[in-house]
């Protein structure tokens, strides 16, 4: 089996997106995490992106629906009263 | 989370439920244990694709109620979550969507990647803090990245809406939004690019830089 090639900071960076999702597969996911593991810069940036992502979610978590929606959900439900076939 | 493919449609299912005979088989003790869960978020979610808290709370009530009528063609054991939101957004792309957007829109012209992480390193946050994503991050509150989602143009604004606030995969937001995964990865890498440009922009209006560059320079 042939040994694979370390990915360089351009590889890297042309997966942070995917990598930041864990949508890569587990040997990508595998191969950027060691890159990321000896190169500052890249981690750098990778670190950033993250908590970007962290802090707009932490920002988005505090809507709540009004309190009264759930009743009038199960009053037009009652009214409508079409159950599902 | 695993996707689902939510088929048939729900809103077709919906629509012959309505208009076909009378169902005999009421699942109101499936249908609310599923539902109910979602709600808040749902109702988060339509607040952010509205715009708007009255238009929200019309949007979730008329989703849930095409959902009930549509229960039937939901595969049990699949993905509640996907084929409500599903339903969700189908439902504000047929009825809710805005014509035209009042006030700013982000331009759509290619954003550089790392854009708040380039505008940063630049200013010297980076040489003052081992964390300073965590340093502008803290200077917004909900309402600034409200604002800057809303700001997005509405393809980018959905699905970063379902990404951010729904945490779902790619996959996930596929199936809700009838897209190509491809599309969706391709849709979804723009619109954090276009939302930390907004971001920033807005961080511009409102003194938010200025107190990061001084920051930086140690002036506060």
């Amino acid at each position: 089996m042939t040994p694979m090639h370390r990915l360089s900071c351009e590889e890297v960076f042309s997966r942070l997106d995917d990598y930041l999702d864990r949508e890569l597969k587990a040997e990508e996911m595998a191969r950027v995490r060691e890159h990321l593991e000896t190169c500052a810069a890249c981690a750098a940036e990778y670190r950033f992106e993250s908590s970007v992502i962290q802090g707009v979610r932490n920002k988005l978590e505090h809507l709540a629906m009004p309190s009264d929606l759930l009743a009038k959900i199960r009053a037009s439900i009652a009214e409508t009263g079409a159950a599902p076939a | 989370m695993n996707a689902t493919n939510p088929n048939p449609s729900p809103e077709v299912a919906a629509s012959r439920a309505t208009d076909s005979v009378r169902p005999v088989a009421p699942a109101e003790h499936e249908f609310e244990p599923l539902l109910t869960p979602l709600l808040n978020s749902a109702y988060g979610t339509a607040v952010r694709l509205t715009r708007n808290d009255a238009d929200a709370e019309d949007l979730v009530q008329e989703s849930v109620l095409l959902a009930w009528r549509g229960f039937g063609s939901f595969e049990r054991g699949t993905n509640f979550k996907a084929w409500f939101f599903r339903i969700l957004t189908n439902c504000f792309f047929s009825k809710y969507r805005r014509r035209k957007r009042e006030g700013t829109e982000v331009e759509l012209e290619d954003t550089p990647e790392l854009y708040i992480y380039c505008q940063t390193a630049a200013m010297g946050l980076h040489a003052v803090t081992e964390d300073p994503a965590s340093v502008v991050m803290n200077k917004f509150d909900t309402e600034n990245v409200t604002s800057a989602i809303d700001a997005l143009p509405e393809e980018y604004r959905v699905v970063a809406t379902l990404y951010f606030m729904q945490d779902f995969a790619y996959q996930e937001i596929a199936v809700v939004l009838d897209l190509p995964v491809g599309t969706v990865r391709s849709r979804l890498h723009r619109s954090r690019r276009l939302l930390q440009k907004a971001l920033w922009e807005l961080a511009k209006e409102r003194g938010i830089v200025k107190e990061l560059a001084d920051s930086a320079q140690g002036n506060h």
